[in-house]
């Protein structure tokens, strides 16, 4: 083969991939490309908002909405987009919902979040007062709650034949059991148990935690790790209990009233699911007004009857009364407007070291033969 | 391995009866059919459970236990709005990558069975590697290289989302039409093109004329497998999509954990039955075109 | 083949080009797009991670693949043993489904070919969803298996290992009647008759003239089934446990869950290495050398 053939091979070969990669981004551009229309680019956790709730903001604010249910698990989500985010690039979102450990990190570890715009948040005076100065956002400069949750233990009453009360009952449960995947919920449960100080979690306070865990997998008192999917197999029977989180049960309980969700007498967790807008969001301002939106008492109730969590705002209790019908009965349901005494049962996960963080994940994806 | 016939087995009587060549004679043959019957029977069982779950009314948010039957599915089959688009996108990636890998695949079929030159076996080896490679070696490795900073030689990179999928897409697809028309091109005759040549045609107008109709089947044949690969494909996409470019399989994988409404159900089976009518009507072409020209 | 080059006696020049002028984009695709990748997976597999998030650096790190040796030992072993059952058992089913068509077929031969087809035309995933329905507890199967005794009342398919190795045998099942299809259709006829009149026994005219042509179908189809079900991880998510996750889940968790690239490579690299050479000890021993 002589020089010429493998320059001219080269060059006709360059000319037709050159041609299929600009095929391919051409399409992408007026195709699939998010933001080109320069709607507010909202992502967020499926079925996590109220169906009318988009139309309903548009009408009232004139801002254009495209919201994508695209997120399905917090590490996913940051595997994704952790490169674009890196080189200060846009993620094709204004707007997304995180765990409260992702929050920090993106707001904290990485400066990856984008302040809010003070100037456009009128119903920020309506958030709880027990949620305004979270550890990962002190001064709520970067993040608000979207819905706040309780971590416990569901269980079919129909195939344990008993109530579980804590989590050693939980273990005894001759049947199918399953913890959840995210390793704060399933670790910090487990450490209450274990009489750790979830609030202020270290590797070696998590030590006996993870000690208690890796026996009750390794006989089999534990069967699987699940996400949201707990909820499917918990109505379906295929799963005696679960580590669970309240929202889905309370959604469930009312058309199968043998899953029952209970926090263990050791106490359960807490935890709020945050917006945040990315570094690099286009339309921050718009994204501030969305957020604030959900903050109007009338709005939060429609979505907590939908979504069936704890509203972080005040007042939502009267709305849903007023809201009647089904809406109404919810303000009885403890799951979704606490009572004070199941608020004293409950303990938000804290904030992990880096070194710690990493340690524990890597043993808890062994523990769940990963 | 015709020699299994060797001269000790030549010694075995004749068989009188000359009509089952199955193992273990008529009640073996019954066995066989049954076996079969069973096989394919097996195959349709989640087929089943899929269709009739997509006329269920099902209570919460996962369709996984029966409650009662209902059209209300089928009735409003686009409620799911998010499901739709991403079907829509699949659609769009499958189109677009059928026709690139297509074409790329089809011009390496020609290119190796036409002509010999030196390093075919290698080619071939190159060729076909990317098909024994696991799919999430595939789908990891995409990934390592969209997320590092630049792109080697090219000084870009790529942030995960529609490109990247029909890049991803291509790639595992070109291998399949190449072997695929390959396989097809094997019986053609090359002197019908001499035969043109002689009687004056350019080499163009052979091309168009004789080359292009005789191998089309064989075109079309890969180019409907690759549709039907990358409208498919779970592994390799859902490691190089981005945040804002679920496809269909992505989605319901996202769904499965969170709810999974009817319409998954009724969505699929639309595209079971296209399928069905596509492969029907191909079928009875094939069929009939044999039937005309005799063979 | 050769003949070409020559035939064409004012377009030697052009034969000397062509074929590489076809070959180059398709080529170049598979470069970029499949050898790069591999060789980024390479270096990535030798790389550390200086701090928690940031950018592996190349730095001959062998260390990555100590550890996916030694964490990973079951979830490998987990994996060849899953996907050798797997394949197994679609040799089982396909092989005489197969045989029905080819020789009993007749003219519905092409419909009884698309009704193997078919059942895929519906997505992977909702495909092994629709097991997962199946195998529930509550389910036909469960309930039919504890009447004849063959599952104490307690006991469950669903989150076992023959779960898993169920859905992976559904899932790769056409791969494998596909090819022992076309290699029992391409049987001469003549030579069944040939078979017929020398064997009195028609088992016998099975395993010594069927079987043995049926062998490269046999070959690619066990292949087909075996590297996908070993790399599979979404059998094993929705229908295992704990204690049933493949190299797939593991790859899948230490890529897009715990960002730990470095090691997630070196995993990726190990196995696809084991399958390489599966793959050559296989061909050798079935003696066929042409993979396709």
């Amino acid at each position: 083969m002589t020089q010429g053939v493998s320059r001219r091979r080269f060059l006709a070969g360059a000319a037709v991939l050159g041609a299929g990669v600009g095929a391919s981004a051409l399409l992408a551009g007026c195709g699939g490309g998010a933001g080109s229309d320069g709607s507010l680019q909202v992502s967020n956790w499926t079925s996590y908002i109220d169906p009318g709730a988009v139309r309903r903001f548009e009408r009232d604010t004139g801002i254009r909405v495209t919201y994508t249910e695209d997120i399905n698990d917090n590490n996913e989500w940051f595997a994704k987009n952790r490169a674009v985010l890196a080189r200060q690039g846009w993620i094709g979102r204004d707007s997304v919902v995180l765990d409260d450990w992702i929050a920090n990190r993106l707001i904290n570890r990485l400066d990856w979040a984008e302040p809010m715009r003070a100037d456009r948040l009128s119903n920020r005076g309506n958030l709880l007062p027990e949620l305004a100065n979270p550890p990962h956002d002190p001064e709520r400069r970067f993040s608000l709650p979207w819905q706040v949750g309780l971590t416990g233990i569901a269980y079919n009453r129909s195939i344990t034949g008993r109530e579980i009360r804590t989590f050693d009952e939980f273990l005894a449960i001759d049947g199918t059991t399953a913890v959840l995947t995210e390793m704060r919920d399933t670790v910090g449960l487990v450490m209450r148990a274990t009489g750790a100080d979830v609030t202020r979690p270290s590797a070696a306070a998590a030590e006996p935690a993870f000690t208690e865990l890796e026996r009750a997998v390794a006989d089999g008192r534990i069967d699987a790790f699940t996400g949201n999917d707990y909820v499917n197999d918990l109505a379906t029977g295929n799963l005696a209990a679960a580590f669970a989180w309240s929202g889905d049960v309370a959604q469930i309980t009312r058309d199968n009233p043998d899953v029952r969700f209970v926090l263990p007498e050791s106490g359960g967790l807490i935890w709020s699911d945050n917006h945040i807008i990315p570094k690099g969001a286009r339309r921050p301002a718009a994204a501030t007004e969305w957020i604030d939106w959900f903050y109007d008492p009338t709005n939060a109730a429609r979505l907590t009857a939908y979504v069936q969590y704890i509203s972080p705002v005040q007042g939502v209790a009267e709305e849903l009364t007023r809201l009647g019908g089904a809406a109404a009965r919810l303000v009885d349901d403890p799951l979704v407007v606490p009572t004070p005494d199941l608020l004293a049962e409950v303990a938000a996960f804290g904030i992990l070291s880096e070194e710690d963080a990493d340690t524990l994940d890597a043993r808890f994806a062994a523990l769940a033969g990963a | 391995m015709t020699g299994a016939m060797s001269t000790r087995s030549r010694r075995r009587d004749r068989s009188r009866d000359g009509t089952v060549m199955s193992p273990g004679g008529r009640a073996g043959r019954r066995v066989v059919n049954l076996a079969a019957a069973a096989g394919l029977l097996y195959l349709f069982l989640p087929i089943f459970v899929i269709v009739a779950f997509s006329f269920n009314a099902p209570v919460g948010r996962f369709n996984a236990v029966w409650n009662r039957f209902t059209f209300d599915n089928w009735l409003n089959p686009f409620a799911d709005e998010a499901l739709v688009d991403a079907l829509l996108l699949s659609l769009r990636v499958a189109a677009i990558s059928t026709i690139v890998a297509t074409v790329l695949g089809t011009f390496l079929a020609i290119a190796l069975v036409r002509y010999r030159f030196r390093g075919g076996e290698g080619i071939n080896f190159l060729l076909v590697l990317p098909l024994t490679a696991p799919e999430i070696v595939l789908g990891a490795s995409l990934l390592t290289l969209f997320l590092s900073p630049t792109l080697w030689l090219f000084n870009i990179s790529f942030a995960l989302g529609f490109t990247t999928i029909v890049i991803a897409h291509i790639m595992f697809l070109v291998s399949y039409v190449a072997l695929t028309v390959r396989a097809r091109l094997r019986g053609f005759d090359w002197t019908l093109e001499d035969a043109a040549m002689d009687l004056g045609a350019t080499p163009t107008r052979t091309f168009w004329k004789v080359t292009l109709p005789l191998i089309t089947p064989g075109i079309i044949a890969a180019a409907l497998l690759s549709f039907a690969l990358s409208i498919d494909d779970f592994i390799i996409t859902y490691f190089v999509s981005g945040p804002s470019t679920t496809t269909f399989p992505v989605r319901i994988f996202g769904q499965s954990r969170t709810a999974t409404p009817p319409q998954i159900n009724v969505l699929s089976t639309m595209i079971l039955i296209v399928s069905v009518a596509i492969l029907a009507v191909g079928t009875l072409a094939g069929e009939r075109r044999r039937r005309r020209t005799g063979l | 083949m050769s003949a070409s080059v020559e035939r064409d006696a004012q377009g030697r020049r052009r034969a000397r080009w062509t074929p590489w002028l076809l070959l180059a984009p398709g080529f170049l695709w598979l470069f970029w797009f499949f050898y790069l990748p591999l060789s980024a997976l390479l270096r990535m597999s030798l790389s550390t991670k200086p701090s928690r998030f940031a950018v592996p650096e190349f730095s001959w790190a062998w260390s990555n693949y100590e550890q996916a040796f030694s964490d990973y030992g079951s979830q490998f072993t987990r994996s060849f043993t899953y996907a050798l059952a797997a394949t197994s058992i679609a040799l089982l089913i396909a092989y005489p489904v197969a045989y029905v068509i080819a020789f009993r077929g007749g003219r519905y031969r092409n419909v009884l070919l698309g009704l193997v087809v078919v059942p895929f035309f519906t997505n992977f995933l909702i495909r092994t969803l629709a097991w997962k329905t199946i195998l529930g507890d509550q389910g036909a199967v469960v309930s039919l298996l504890r009447t004849v005794g063959l599952l104490d009342a307690n006991e469950a398919l669903l989150r076992t290992p023959i779960a898993v190795i169920g859905g992976l045998t559904y899932n790769f099942l056409p791969f494998m009647v596909l090819p022992i299809y076309v290699s029992l259709e391409k049987i001469d006829p003549k030579l069944l008759d040939a078979a017929r009149d020398l064997y009195s026994n028609t088992w016998r005219g099975f395993r010594k003239v069927v079987l043995p042509l049926s062998l490269p179908g046999v070959f690619a189809g066990s292949l087909l089934v075996f590297i996908p079900a070993a790399g599979d991880f979404v059998n094993a998510y929705y229908l295992g446990n704990a204690k049933t996750t493949m190299i797939g889940n593991v790859v899948q968790d230490q890529f897009l869950v715990q960002n730990n690239y470095p090691v997630a490579a070196a995993l990726s690299f190990v196995f696809i290495a084991i399958v390489m050479v599966i793959v050559a000890v296989y061909s050798r021993l079935l003696g066929t050398e042409d993979l396709t």
